[in-house]
């Protein structure tokens, strides 16, 4: 069957016998088609059976095809053989993760090719035409589909009897809520429990016992710990002080140079919080005020700290007031001052709301 | 008795035989069979999509045998030495053992990761395909909301995967989320507080995330998949006008045999570049961001690509602030705006697209030929003004990136950015327009006038003109070639694309009915060609 | 607002190719502006560092030290001053900054500035090793300060420590990857991969232009060890386990390479498989 063009055979309107002993295989198909309004109007084989252009496309299939099994079986092979696990020293192994995905990807990739080839080359070339049929249904079968609705609403008789109506709703609309309350009511969560988005780690313990400030590894510290030009991360000292636990705690302690400290002591003073410094050291909170992300890339030379995440730029030396980006409330300062053993202590919990910003903060 | 021979070659017909008595399938499977697809390659498109999710599905079974849904701390003890002793989270630790401690388990987490960003890639690609050529008029209108809902629900199931490691860069992407959620006006901090379970991060999250990343949406995208994919079978996909081609027919392939295996093998290739992507490019090494702690944050922390238009929009934001002077005082902070109203509006907009350019043109009859976005001006401006938007905002995500590797100021960034939001996507628009109605301009005067031949030639009195070769046989009363009508199909512009365009049918250069509707441009005179040219090529067409 | 028009003129600055100062000494007016500028410039944790150093009288210098002088009073004494002392609008003192400030500052090609802009770039450095040696023994000599200890930087370190002190002190501004990063208006903070172990020390030690200062007290030397192994050891070799790294700039060049790589390949098979044969 190698070109069966044309409008053939499109005259009958009585379906073609398809038991009829006469007919190829392919009448059978293209009556087929023609059962379900599709016209073959066009089927052309590309290549000649038996031509050189023939054998060439069937062997760059098969190579395809075989070409995949060699990467298949490679795959295979390194995935079991190749030393792939870390070691320290000697690290992980470079080459197994990409020589994985290279033998699979090329392999995949000739099951792929091939398939297309195939396709593509050697089967015939078609074109037909199929009726869309996207007509709506015809009007008495809308009106009877209609009729047959407005017939069971007519029998369940609800506008005659409206008391049944009544009673569905008010009966069902429990039932609905029934099925929403488990999983609103085992989910919803008070967010102010222990007025806990007002307060954090450096809350003074019972008895008003200050908190220290800490390292990460829990060292309580000294002034001189901190260089000037310095910044340390520092949180509550308090059991799970360095952890998620207490995500709104992380604090970064600032060493000013003198006359950013002055700068820095007058904006204390324009705001009230005159006491806040301890010498010239400052603490702000490091969770941005805009997003929640850590505000830390400290500029020591200008006094700038950004966040990574959106940009935001405070000034520290004005209350850590924000300069550009899109935070619009300055950083929580954090009062501190030193202990009778010459550690940092947080004087009182933060006087401001920490982290981004909600509708009911005050 | 004689044991009757087993006869092999009988068994295929007797065993289908023995189906359709039982669940009569040869009719409908003929159907199936038979049926016509269009062909042409940006049909192709939302294929990728579909089958990047058929590899998302496989690889992401894999990944829960071995990752382990909890918060619950635990110090590191596996082989990655720069990590050992560290205390992190089950979840992060399981992570790490995928990458590290399980055969293979590397290349399955980077596949799962690429083809989540190509699934998202290939709807936003297919979305403009189906945008531009106008496939979502009537009646497809409910397959583009779908598609549109496709889009937002998987960007949930990418946002809520890449949250799943727990590491210090999603981790810092989960706290933002916390930020926007808390952001929302009223119930903000009572919704975050249920989602995490108490004051962020609690430590129910993850499992919260890995049982809506591997059942809810999954389920949801097999379900919408589904739809989508059945719309199209129902309603059959559009094509593109051209000969034989018309409102009320499928011109194509019809799916046994060729298109079928076309389709076989393109889901073999977008696995494989899938596996290679996998394997030779490395996407989110979480061993080097460690666990997620709410102190540590790294420059250049961002989504993936499809949140970081969000996260540019967060970025551009200036700090607005507003405060409601009632009682204590209620304040909607600036995140509010850029991230929750912005998609909301982007979701409305773009699901109520169809409906709104019906109205506008009123135009609400049945269309299943597209239309080339040159015959649309106003409709592809609007699109190239939203992609413009998109990709305004997509680089100010990442816009510490750009400031950084090529020496720009952050802050001369995010101004650029501003500024460009608000310039670029009207200038977009325009110049699409002018760029549109400059093409089927040129479509006209050549289905007038014939081709550029490129042959100039001296007539008697002086004058230089060039010869153009005409589409037509100069067939005409006076012996001009018929101009042409526009039937919304491309135009050969060279000498050596004539007939490579190619009829459909061979023989045939009309389409055997016209296309029921002409294409013009909705909304816009249709253009003429400049009379002024009809003396040269009529002089040229004369010998 | 003062800010904005910071910012504006900024902008402006920058659009006309000129480099720009920027500082919070931009705030002022005329002179006292050039001067913050300028200190900021030129890396001026220096003066800070340099308490009352002004007067002094010299004291005999060694072999090494001569040297030293010698050289400066060729390259440096422009912007620096006789002695070190700084020249008002060019370049900071640098009496008490240490050798540490000049192994890095000059080690790295920072200093001599090539001219005044908003960050001293690294460029390949001017002077020899040697040399180096002999200028900081020189400033080391004048006002004393911060000096790198010699032998094995990395001796005894613990990699995992090293790790979580990178990503608390280090990685908000180098990144993860420890490629660095973009700070305010121009500033940035540079990549780690030319550094060298000296370096990575001599900067937390003396804190270069915006960088904080890491003194002895808050990173002790055994914790610049861990931090300088895992910098070095992690981070430039043993790292990348799934291929190509794609320049580790994290999901930004991610979505390029799903685009330029995944989405164009596929098109290109599209085309070809819906392509006429």
């Amino acid at each position: 069957m190698s070109t069966h063009t044309e409008h053939q055979a499109h005259s009958g309107p009585e379906p073609l016998d398809v038991n009829d002993p006469r007919l190829s295989r392919f009448d059978i198909v293209q009556e087929g088609a023609r059962r379900d309004d599709i016209e073959i109007v066009h089927y052309e084989a590309q290549v000649v059976p038996g031509s050189k252009a023939e054998r060439r496309l069937t062997r760059t299939v098969a190579m395809m095809f075989l070409l995949t099994g060699v990467l298949a079986t490679a795959f295979l092979a390194i995935y079991i053989w190749w030393p792939w696990q870390w070691e320290a020293g000697r690290g992980g192994d470079k080459l197994y993760t990409p020589l994985l995905g290279l033998t699979l990807g090329l392999a995949l990739l000739g099951i792929g090719f091939g398939i297309l080839t195939w396709g593509k080359k050697l089967l015939p070339k078609e074109v037909s035409i199929q009726d869309r049929h996207d007509q709506p249904s015809s009007p008495d079968d809308r009106k009877i589909t209609g009729e047959t609705m407005r017939y069971l609403a007519d029998e369940l008789g609800v506008k005659r009897r409206p008391l049944l109506g009544i009673s569905v709703l008010a009966g069902l609309a429990p039932v609905g809520a029934v099925a929403a309350a488990p999983l609103i009511g085992g989910l919803i969560e008070q967010p102010h429990k222990n007025n806990q988005m007002f307060t954090t780690g450096f809350q003074p313990a019972e008895g008003g016992k200050k908190i220290r400030l800490i390292r990460e590894d829990g060292r309580p510290i000294r002034p001189a710990d901190v260089s000037v030009g310095g910044q340390l991360t520092v949180f509550p000292g308090i059991e799970g002080g360095v952890s998620n636990k207490h995500a709104d705690s992380p604090t970064l302690l600032i060493h000013l140079r003198e006359d950013d400290a002055q700068k820095s002591r007058a904006a204390n003073e324009r705001k009230g919080h005159g006491d806040y410094m301890w010498g010239n050291y400052v603490a702000f909170s490091k969770i941005c005020t805009h997003a929640g992300c850590p505000a830390s890339l400290y500029e020591q030379q200008t006094n700038r700290l950004l966040c990574p995440c959106h940009q935001s730029q405070f000034l520290i030396t004005d209350n850590a007031k924000p300069i550009f980006g899109p935070a619009n409330r300055p950083l929580p300062q954090l009062p501190i001052e030193v202990d009778e053993e010459g550690f940092f202590v947080a004087k009182s919990d933060y006087t401001e709301t920490i982290g981004p910003d909600f509708w009911e903060r005050p | 008795m004689k044991r009757r021979k087993f006869d092999r070659a009988a068994l295929p017909a007797k065993t289908a035989g023995a189906v359709d008595d039982r669940f009569q399938v040869a009719t409908p499977l003929r159907k199936l069979l038979n049926k016509v697809f269009p062909d042409h390659w940006s049909f192709l498109l939302g294929e990728i999509a579909l089958f990047s999710f058929v590899v998302l599905l496989l690889t992401g079974v894999f990944l829960t045998f071995f990752y382990e849904p909890a918060m619950t701390e635990v110090t590191y003890d596996g082989s990655y030495a720069p990590l050992r002793g560290t205390p992190m989270s089950a979840a992060y630790a399981s992570s790490l053992d995928i990458s590290f401690d399980v055969r293979g388990g590397l290349i399955m987490r980077q596949m799962h990761h690429w083809a989540a960003l190509l699934f998202m890639a290939a709807i936003v690609v297919h979305m403009l395909r189906v945008f531009f050529t106008g496939a979502f008029r009537k009646p497809r209108e409910t397959n583009w909301i779908i598609g549109s809902l496709l889009f937002w629900v998987g960007f949930l199931a990418g946002f809520t995967g890449y949250s799943l490691p727990d590491d210090g860069l999603s981790g810092t992407g989960l706290r933002i989320a916390s930020g926007i959620i808390l952001s929302i006006p009223v119930i903000g901090s009572w919704v975050s507080s249920s989602i995490f379970g108490g004051e962020f991060p609690g430590t129910i999250i993850i499992s919260r995330f890995f049982i809506a990343h591997v059942l809810l949406i999954p389920g949801l995208l097999v379900a919408l998949i589904s739809v989508h994919l059945g719309l199209v079978f129902k309603q059959k996909h559009t094509q593109w006008p051209g000969p034989g081609r018309t409102n009320e027919n499928v011109v194509g392939e019809r799916m046994f045999p060729r298109y079928a295996l076309k389709q076989g093998g393109f889901f073999m290739v977008v696995f494989g570049v899938i596996a290679l992507m996998g394997g030779l490019f490395q996407i989110n090494p979480i061993w080097y961001f460690g666990p997620y702690e709410a102190w540590v944050v790294s420059a250049a922390s961002q989504p993936d690509w499809y949140v970081m238009f969000l996260d540019g929009s967060t970025r551009l934001m200036p700090g607005w602030e507003i405060s409601i002077p009632i009682g204590d005082g209620y304040v909607i902070p600036p995140l509010f705006w850029p991230t929750v109203v912005l998609p909301g509006i982007l979701v409305g907009l773009s699901t109520m697209y169809p409906f709104l350019e019906a109205r506008r043109l009123k135009d609400y009859r049945h269309h299943n030929l597209l239309q080339r976005p040159r015959d649309v001006p106003a409709r592809t401006a609007v699109g190239a003004m939203a992609v413009a938007f998109y990709i305004v905002l997509t680089l100010s995500g990442g816009n510490d990136v750009i400031a950084d590797k090529f020496h720009i100021s952050l802050n001369a960034m995010t101004w650029a950015g501003r500024i460009g939001l608000l310039v670029v996507p009207p200038l977009a628009y325009y110049v699409t327009y002018r760029i549109c109605l400059g093409l089927q301009q040129h479509d006209r005067e050549v289905l007038a006038h014939g081709v550029e031949t490129g042959i100039i030639k001296r007539l008697p009195d002086g004058r230089f003109v060039e010869v153009h070769q005409p589409l037509t046989s100069a067939d005409g009363h006076d012996g001009h070639a018929p101009a042409l009508d526009y039937v919304g199909w491309v135009v050969p512009k060279k000498m050596n694309r004539l007939g490579a365009l190619g009829p459909a049918i061979r023989g045939f250069f009309y389409p055997i009915e016209k296309p029921a509707e002409a294409p013009v441009s909705p909304g816009h005179p249709p253009v003429e060609p400049r009379p002024e040219r009809e003396e040269i090529s009529s002089g040229e067409s004369r010998r | 607002m003062t800010s904005d028009n910071d910012r504006r003129r900024g902008l402006l600055a920058r659009l006309r190719g000129r480099p720009v100062a920027r500082s919070r000494g931009r705030r002022r007016l005329g002179a006292a502006v050039r001067l913050a500028a300028a200190l900021m410039l030129a890396g001026g944790a220096y003066t800070v560092l340099a308490p009352g150093a002004q007067a002094q009288d010299n004291p005999p210098l060694s072999a090494a030290g001569n040297e030293g002088k010698a050289l400066f009073d060729v390259s440096c004494v422009t912007c620096h001053g006789r002695n070190a002392q700084g020249v008002e609008g060019r370049g900071p003192s640098l009496i008490g900054v240490g050798s540490a400030s000049v192994e890095f500052q000059v080690g790295s090609g920072r200093m001599p500035m090539a001219r005044q802009e908003a960050q001293a770039m690294r460029k390949p450095p001017v002077f020899t090793d040697e040399q180096v040696r002999q200028l900081g023994q020189y400033i080391q000599e004048l006002g004393g300060g911060p000096q790198v200890p010699s032998g094995n930087l990395r001796e005894g370190a613990n990699m995992s420590t090293g790790g979580e002190l990178f990503r608390i002190n280090c990685s908000q501004c180098h990144a993860f990857g420890g490629g660095g990063g973009a700070l305010s208006s121009g500033k940035y903070a540079p990549s780690l991969k030319p550094a060298s172990d000296r370096q990575i020390y001599a900067a937390m030690l003396s804190g270069p232009q915006n960088m904080p200062v890491f003194g002895d007290n808050q990173i002790t030397p055994q914790e610049k060890a861990d931090i300088i192994a895992y910098i070095q050891e992690t981070l430039k070799h043993d790292q990348d386990q799934g291929g190509f790294n794609l320049g580790r700039y994290g999901p930004s060049t991610e979505g390029l390479a799903i685009f330029l790589v995944g989405i164009v390949a596929l098109v290109f098979a599209s085309l070809w498989i819906a392509g006429k044969s």
